[in-house]
């Protein structure tokens, strides 16, 4: 489900509040979504998306009028349970029943009107009936007049001896207490009369509830021109892939985010590159775009075509790791045990893990990487693992960050800068070779010089011998 | 009674009782009667829960409110209940309150209510904004003056003050008592551009510097002031204070030297706790209060009855009263 997803991965909460979801429903429907395995779920979910990114374009009029009815409906899951379960309700309850109602019916109206029919919404033309029997259309609701005889004239009654005897005269309260008990008949009756009209109401709750939240991808789709991905079944391939959060704060800070372009196969794929270079970007982006295409979301690069997976994995070194008395290299090595393990169980899945074996001698590290993307290698497992270390097993696919490799002019980097020069395109690598730019990195980074000259010597005095 | 023609320069009118028994109720159904054949739409609400918490338990006590035909009236759902009068629901709010959600109502009948109403000033603010969305020309708030309350009646722009035996026996003590109320309500209100800027703030004592710039002075409440004097003086001598201002903190004010330059900037007369000896000295000594929002008063209601029967001389009181402020004086139940 959405709502335990959303937590771990980074960048779906920020999706999420940066929805214009207008219904308190819209949200709690999102956050109930189950995720979804099937090429047709998927199409139908995209494809409504899309009719309302065009009538966006076409119509927005109409969409912002749909909106605005939006904006008014409560959630009334209390009221239609109670009613499902065949309690009598109260003014209140059957008022708030009475309102959706109304709001529900003219959402379909403006559909007609405007010929666009994005959802079917259930019809309650006839419950209004029940509760409007004057059919003034009017947002209110009392025990009416008109729902009984007996009511009528006892009321009236009631009303000629408060004239006549004042407020709190013995007979006028009986009065009070018949005209209370007649109501409370008429009252049984209408709850049961209306009663057939619960399941509808749940379903129609569900449709706008539904409803809400695909108007709210659609705003969200054309804000961020995110764009519909195609289902491949085989490669998953992402063109100008971006990360909309790490976009927007760079925005913040007047710096661009460079998109990238990235192809991933049912195989093992390495990924090197300078420190700073993005690679954990990349990995987040890549579960993030995962997920957002199979909750029915458009996702944010320039086109992609995306290959549904049972089940995504993602392993980025942040996971609290203390409190379990696990070291961080034990947490890591247990989580990449379940990937491995789940990996041969269900073989459609998509697996990211950033910087494995990072926390250990790089002699043993290398190792683990090797024996992993070997077995994901093996397994046909689509997988992406970020590495730094050398001697990677040529069979793998290597991808690298270009680095920094702009033409740097006579303009000096910092960590501030930084970002405008590098190049955080991935180019196919042939070599086993890593860059070496730590020394480098870590001094742009005004480490202090006392290290960066020691590492330098150290290193100097290795060569030579 | 000539208070009733000013009602209708506002929008938006609070009834405050001093005390319990200070005869709010007789006054807010003397006015609503007065009103019966004006053709305002006239809402009416209140602010929390009015009243001690003992009577949430008995459900004894609560004064009902008769209302007449046509009235709108804001209650929670547990009081809506109770109704004796027919009305339809016309809106129920979103937020809930211990007593469940607020029915927006419109009488159908005549007959009597239980009031209760939203707890925090913002919430009133936008519950009276929202009533003159649905066409309510005159908003009416059954105003508790509590401790206990967050929400102030301060925040409708008209008020008429209730006091009355139940507050003191004695005549001189109950002139004294009221004639503070009045003078905390009377504090001149705040520039419009201090106002906008204070506008947002919630919590914690706010300093004003040279440049006129609000700064906060690091002192989340008036309670920790005896730990914390020392942030106090660091920007200046006027202080918004957002929450309560106590005697302590007033008795504090009073004794600095530089005392004649103390401004105080206070929400509205009822974040004021202090004695009203302290604040009497504190404005002697030179020190200036002032209100982020002022309401106007229309008039002063008297109850001569206490609630264990002792009677006060009407007359008497009233001039006593009269004499002391600058708006009219009323026993609400001997008016001709």
């Amino acid at each position: 489900m959405f709502r335990e997803v959303v937590a771990h991965i980074s960048g779906l909460q920020f999706l999420m509040e940066d929805l214009d979801l207008r219904s308190p429903m819209g949200r709690r429907y999102l956050l109930d979504s189950k995720m979804m395995y099937c090429k047709k779920e998927i199409t139908e979910e995209l494809n409504l998306v899309d009719q309302l990114v065009q009538a966006l374009e076409l119509n927005s009029d109409l969409i912002s009028k749909i909106q605005n009815k939006l904006m008014h409906l409560r959630d009334i899951r209390g009221s239609v349970n109670n009613l499902i379960g065949n309690l009598v309700l109260d003014d209140v309850e059957l008022f708030e029943i009475k309102l959706f109602a109304l709001l529900a019916q003219e959402i379909i109206e403006l559909q007609k009107e405007g010929n666009q029919s994005f959802l079917e919404i259930s019809d309650l033309s006839q419950l209004i009936r029940l509760l409007d029997p004057q059919n003034t259309k009017i947002p209110s609701f009392y025990i009416y007049d008109n729902y009984s005889i007996e009511l009528t004239e006892a009321r009236k009654e009631l009303k000629l001896a408060k004239s006549k005897n004042g407020e709190s005269d013995l007979d006028t309260e009986v009065l009070f207490v018949k005209m209370q008990g007649i109501e409370a008949n008429v009252r049984e009756e209408l709850c049961t009369n209306i009663s057939q009209f619960g399941d509808v109401l749940a379903n129609a709750l569900n449709q706008l509830a539904h409803f809400d939240l695909l108007i709210s991808k659609a705003v969200q789709a054309k804000k961020w021109f995110l764009s519909k991905a195609k289902i491949s079944e085989e490669k998953t391939l992402y063109v100008g892939m971006f990360n909309p959060m790490i976009k927007n704060e760079l925005a913040n800070h007047k710096k661009e985010y460079q998109a990238i372009d990235i192809e991933l196969e049912k195989s093992v794929c390495l990924i090197t590159g300078a420190n700073m270079a993005g690679k954990t970007v990349v990995l987040k982006t890549l579960a993030l775009c995962q997920y957002l295409f199979q909750f029915g979301f458009f996702v944010p690069a320039t086109s992609a075509q995306i290959s549904i997976v049972d089940k995504v994995m993602i392993s980025v070194g942040d996971e609290q790791s203390e409190l379990n008395g696990l070291s961080s290299f034990a947490s890591e090595m247990l989580n990449v045990n379940c990937m491995v393990k789940d990996s041969k169980n269900q073989n459609n899945v998509l697996i990211l893990i950033d910087e494995l074996a990072r926390t250990t001698n790089p002699v043993e590290g290398l190792a683990i990487v090797n024996a992993v993307a070997d077995i994901f290698y093996q397994g046909k497992i689509k997988s992406v693992i970020t590495t730094h270390y050398s001697g990677l097993k040529s069979k793998f696919r290597k991808l690298r960050v270009k680095g920094l490799d702009k033409d740097l002019g006579v303009n000096t980097i910092t960590h501030k800068n930084i970002n405008s020069y590098m190049d955080y395109s991935l180019v196919e690598d042939l070599e086993g070779e890593v860059p070496h730019e730590a020394l480098r990195i870590a001094s742009l980074l005004g480490i202090d010089k006392e290290i960066i000259d020691g590492a330098q010597n150290q290193l100097a005095s290795k060569n030579k011998l | 009674m000539p208070f009733l023609n000013d009602i209708h320069k506002y929008t938006s009118l609070s009834i405050v009782g001093l005390e319990k028994n200070t005869g709010k109720t007789e006054c807010l159904n003397y006015v609503l009667s007065r009103l019966r054949s004006s053709h305002k739409q006239i809402a009416l609400t209140s602010i929390g829960i009015d009243g001690e918490s003992r009577d949430q338990v008995t459900h004894t006590n609560k004064p009902e409110i008769e209302l007449s035909e046509g009235m709108i009236f804001v209650t929670t759902e547990l009081h809506y209940k109770q109704r004796k009068l027919l009305s339809e629901v016309i809106d129920v709010s979103r937020q809930s309150t211990s007593l469940g959600r607020l029915v927006t109502a419109k009488a159908l009948t005549k007959g009597k209510v239980i009031l209760s109403g939203p707890a925090s000033n913002h919430s009133i603010k936008e519950l009276i904004a929202d009533l003159k969305n649905k066409g309510v020309e005159l908003c009416i708030v059954d105003g508790a003056l509590s401790r206990k309350s967050i929400g102030s009646p301060a925040v409708t722009e008209a008020m008429i003050l209730a006091t009355g035996a139940a507050l003191s026996a004695n005549i001189t003590q109950l002139v004294y008592k009221t004639k503070y109320v009045y003078d905390l309500i009377q504090l001149p209100e705040i520039e419009l551009n201090l106002k906008a800027q204070l506008a947002e703030v919630n919590s914690g004592i706010w300093a004003i510097d040279s440049k006129g710039r609000f700064q906060h002075t690091g002192i989340s409440s008036v309670l920790l002031i005896k730990k914390e004097k020392d942030k106090l003086f660091e920007y200046g001598n006027g202080f918004f204070v957002s929450g309560a201002v106590t005697d302590q903190f007033l008795e504090f004010l009073k004794n600095q030297k530089q005392i004649s330059e103390i401004n105080l900037i206070v929400r509205d007369f009822t974040r004021v706790f202090a004695k009203p000896e302290t604040y009497y000295a504190f404005v002697k000594r030179g020190g200036r209060m002032q209100v982020l929002n002022k309401t106007n008063l229309l008039a002063i209601t008297i109850n001569p009855v206490s609630p264990d029967g002792y009677r006060l001389n009407s007359d008497e009181l009233k001039s006593a009263l009269q004499d002391k402020v600058n708006v009219p004086v009323y026993d609400i139940k001997n008016i001709q």
